[in-house]
């Protein structure tokens, strides 16, 4: 990459970035100021504990507790931070599976769905394969490999009904993602087929509960637990993060990648050139799929997580609706959701410290949390308005292009000729398209 | 007091960052008149009318109406000036009925409720006066595009508009739907409304505008009479050289049979009818044969069903000898390159730069990847190579995204790839639609040297001067039938017209030769 085209394109990534940071920005000031006036008119809180409130808003990560004369301290907290990147690690996966989706054209908004699956295969797989017969790192693998296959199986089937019968993806989407929390039920349900797989040893528990590390089968901590301790972290956040690099080659740099562009960005103009589009758009769905898939694996498999069953699903799992706005906030762009997932499992950390800390509760993180989620579709206008003002100021300086494009004349006042639509300016994430 | 000029753009300059769309133009529209406004895609015509529409903010430079200065800051203001669009593009609601879109915005009411009544036999008094049919209560969707115009006319003869603009209104026509609204436009004149017609097309020009005004990268470069000027002169003033209006070409020397179609078949989408039926024809090497016919006559499934985008439900395609029919589009792209008639739906990845877009077919060869692993030098070194070599302007070369340029150069984009790709045959769909003369010279210059190269060309055109100058032999399409295999050395225009209207067609036996 050379002259101009690196520029440019250095300048495309940092304008995401700094669009994020600041819907983040604004999102975490609004959140603030909801703190403040919660703060203000609850008489147990009062001004001192709004002040709290907002201090811990910002610096909740770095938290240490209260000092002996009751006042808040800071500094760095290793449990606060290792959780932060274990609850990052499923966050991480879902993000990249919307990610995935969105590049390619697709809206997965199947990710629950897709994420049941895979927990649902991970629990079989790691509880009922004997330890004593095959080592538990293999179970691991064999229990991760599966996780990552039913989420991918589960990701095809809309992916299927949008090539062969082009009904939308999020129609299909939705759908399976009942169809999976049935199938969960009934698979986990007492006197179903893996009830036997229910930890019977906490027997003050009255739900059924899963967990691998019962049978021995848990993630590896990779020393880990040595630099942050006291916290739950484990290597999931290591295989998270090696999968999120593995998808940013395989979406920039490999002829996959490049037809899987080609299908969501233009499906006729691909087919036209002989690219397989009902292929690439079922593959790009199994793709997001495994991705949730493996976000449940790595969550159930940390060795301190259970599978807690009471009766039928009610609701689907937050965190794979979840990976909706880490997608969003991280522009698509695979090596942005990383942090993008990092700061959303920082605002749970957040939440738990206002708990604990404050006579807030948890809640108010969740209002946090949506503010940021609208400002982060936000952050696509924000990006724009960085360009804009930026193209602005150069365009005087610039000599006229005689081959620029004719103006449309349905292009709004102002906009200049050459900024990229909407769906674009997704699309071009921090890197290369 | 009535001055001669009813609008006048005084030095109009307007600015977009990296480009002066408009360099101190100035445009005097007379009353009564047909003004053409002239000029290469990308001349400014278009900011220019959007500036008068009030859609842009010049940065200096003044509007006079009737010799009065006027402010237009938004379409508003130009509606209430007495001055009306039809866009390139329609602004129709789809879903609404064509009476519902003619009044929307301009509605009639009384206390709050609609008063369809009044509005229905104004607008029915205007269609009879200018013999502008149209059916009020069809809904958008379901006419045709010609009819879509007229609704559009028809919107703005009911806001009593007297200074029309029309941006480019016969891209989208039939030649028949193109002489009704050069009569209608000649009517409005003579009621005293005064036209301002944005063109490219001379022919049109010559034969309903008063003067023209030309404009060139922005700048003014002149205003004629058309009775002092020629198309020739015209050409060159928008184009800034002398541009060869006719093909230049040797006879042609047709070699082996390439491209072989046995009684094919395509079914429509659209009606019970086959869109194409039983069509059988051959292309030679070293030959044009060009598909003509009004639009919708099946040529475009012919293509989709030669390139694999349409199942055919019969018949046989021989390419190279080969028989084709059942193979994948990938498999057929091995002797076939196709410059598609629809080059933003299927000719480009818009949202892709430049070199994606060059290599997407070819991507897979192992010159530009290795183990699945796209060699970005390669690809844009070839990119390099070919804009170099076509001439393909872009703002910054190989990482331009498609979507921002010129229409003209993503088309010769397309071209360069689709020739580059040297296949045995080479399917051209409206290769020109939409393009200024200087792209138009250059492309027909391409396929006749494809031609010379021995390559099978297959043209699809819908202009007449197009397929009169370019063929070397004319396949007349009509309800998805051949109806005619003409030889453009002896066949006149007019009688090329009688078998596109499918008024005439030869006997059976003369198919498939």
């Amino acid at each position: 990459m050379k002259e101009r085209g690196s520029t440019l394109l250095q300048k495309e990534g940092t304008k995401s970035v700094l669009a994020s940071l600041i819907a983040i920005l604004i999102g975490l000031a609004v959140g603030a100021i909801i703190i403040l006036i919660v703060g203000i008119f609850n008489p147990s809180l009062g001004i001192k504990g709004a002040l709290e409130g907002v201090q811990l808003v910002f610096g909740g990560l770095f938290s240490t507790g209260r000092s002996a004369a009751g006042a808040l301290t800071f500094g760095f907290n290793s449990t606060n931070m290792g959780n932060m990147l274990f609850r990052a690690t499923p966050l991480i996966l879902t993000g990249l599976s919307v990610a995935v989706a969105f590049k390619t054209g697709l809206f997965n908004i199947g990710a629950p769905g897709q994420y049941l699956m895979g927990t649902a295969a991970t629990l079989i797989l790691a509880l009922s394969i004997p330890t004593s017969v095959v080592p538990a790192p293999l179970v691991w693998v064999i229990a991760f490999v599966g996780g990552c296959l039913a989420g991918a199986i589960w990701g095809c089937i809309p992916g299927l009904v949008k090539a062969f019968l082009n009904i939308n993806e999020v129609l299909a989407c939705i759908m399976t993602n009942w169809i999976a929390a049935n199938l969960v039920t009934w698979l986990f349900d007492n006197g179903s087929l893996f009830a036997n797989l229910q930890n019977h040893v906490e027997n003050t528990k009255t739900a059924y509960i899963y967990k691998t590390s019962f049978n021995g089968v848990q993630t590896a901590k990779l020393g880990l637990d040595k630099i942050f301790p006291g916290s739950q972290v484990n290597g999931g956040i290591v295989v998270a993060i090696i999968i999120a690099i593995l998808i940013f080659i395989l979406m920039t740099k490999t002829t996959l990648g490049y037809q899987l562009k080609a299908c969501g960005a233009n499906r006729h103009a691909a087919r036209y050139a002989g690219i397989a589009d009902k292929r690439n758009i079922v593959l790009s769905m199994a793709i997001a799929g495994a991705l949730s898939g493996a976000a449940a694996s790595l969550y159930y498999l940390s060795g301190n997580t259970e599978f807690y069953w009471t009766s039928a699903y009610q609701s689907l799992p937050a965190i794979g609706f979840n990976g909706i706005p880490v997608a969003l906030l991280a522009a698509s762009h695979p090596i942005g959701v990383i942090f993008a997932g990092c700061f959303m499992s920082m605002l749970d950390i957040v939440g738990l410290q206002l708990t604990n800390l404050t006579a807030y509760n948890e809640y108010i993180t969740d209002v946090i949390i949506a503010i940021i989620v609208y400002l982060s579709a936000f952050s696509l206008v924000i990006r724009m308005l960085i360009s804009g003002h930026k193209k602005r100021k150069n365009a005087k300086v610039q000599t006229v292009a005689a081959t620029t494009e004719p103006l449309p004349a349905d292009t709004p006042p102002g906009t200049p000729p050459d900024t990229p639509p909407d769906s674009a300016a997704v699309e071009e994430g921090g890197g290369e398209a | 007091m009535e001055t001669e000029n009813i609008i006048e753009m005084l030095h109009i300059t307007k600015e977009f960052p990296g480009i002066i769309a408009n360099d101190d133009i100035t445009l005097q529209l007379r009353r009564g008149e047909i003004h053409a406004l002239l000029g290469e895609n990308g001349a400014g015509k278009s900011t220019l009318m959007s500036v008068l529409f009030g859609l842009y903010q010049p940065e200096a430079g003044e509007i006079r109406k009737n010799g009065e200065k006027v402010k237009i800051n938004n379409p508003n203001d130009a509606t209430a000036l007495g001055i009306g669009m039809v866009h390139q593009h329609f602004k129709l609601i789809d879903v609404f009925t064509v009476l519902d879109n003619i009044i929307l915005g301009a509605e009639t009411t009384k206390l709050g409720f609609l008063q369809k009544k009044e509005a229905r036999k104004k607008v029915e008094e205007i269609s009879k006066k200018y013999g502008l049919s149209v059916d009020l209560d069809a809904k958008v969707e379901d006419i045709t595009v010609g009819m879509q115009q007229r609704v559009e006319i028809l919107k703005m003869l009911y806001r009593d508009n007297e200074i029309l603009i029309f941006d480019e209104p016969t891209a989208v026509l039939t030649p028949q739907e193109i002489d009704e609204l050069m009569a209608t436009m000649r009517e409005f004149a003579k009621e005293g409304k005064s036209i301002l017609f944005i063109s490219h097309k001379l022919n049109e020009i010559m034969a309903v505008a008063d003067r023209v005004t030309v404009l060139r990268k922005g700048k003014y470069v002149g205003t004629v009479d058309t009775k002092d000027t020629d198309k020739q002169s015209l050409s060159n003033m928008m184009v800034g050289r002398p541009v060869q209006l006719q093909v230049e070409k040797t006879p042609a020397t047709p070699g082996e049979v390439v491209l072989s179609v046995e009684g094919m078949t395509v079914p429509s989408h659209t009606h019970k009818r086959n869109a194409v039926n039983d069509v059988s024809f051959q292309v030679r090497k070293g030959e044009i044969v060009c598909i003509a016919g009004i639009d919708g006559n099946g040529q475009s499934e012919l293509v989709y069903g030669l390139a694999g985008l349409e199942k055919c439900s019969g018949g046989s395609i021989q390419l190279c000898g080969k028989e084709i029919s059942h193979c994948s589009i990938h498999q057929r792209g091995e002797n076939m390159s196709h410059i598609p008639e629809d080059r933003h739906k299927h000719g480009l990845v818009l949202d892709f730069t430049l070199e994606q877009n060059m290599v997407l077919q070819r991507f897979r060869e192992p010159r530009f990847q290795h183990l699945g692993f796209i060699k970005r030098g390669e690809v844009r070194k070839y990119a390099e190579a070919l804009i170099e070599q076509y001439d393909v302007r872009s703002g910054q070369g190989p990482v331009t995204i498609a979507r921002s340029m010129s229409g003209g150069n993503q088309q010769k984009a397309i071209i360069a790839r689709e020739v580059d790709r040297d296949k045995p045959l080479l399917i051209a769909v409206q290769p020109t639609r939409g393009l200024d003369v200087g792209a138009i010279e250059y492309i027909h210059k391409q396929l006749v040297a494809e031609r010379d190269k021995g390559r099978a060309v297959l043209l699809v055109s819908l202009e007449l001067d197009e397929v009169m100058s370019l063929s070397d032999r004319i396949l007349v399409m009509y309800e998805g039938e051949i109806v005619g295999e003409l030889d453009p050395k002896t066949i006149t225009v007019q009688e090329l017209g009688l078998y596109m209207a499918g008024a005439k067609r030869t006997e059976k036996e003369g198919k498939g030769a």
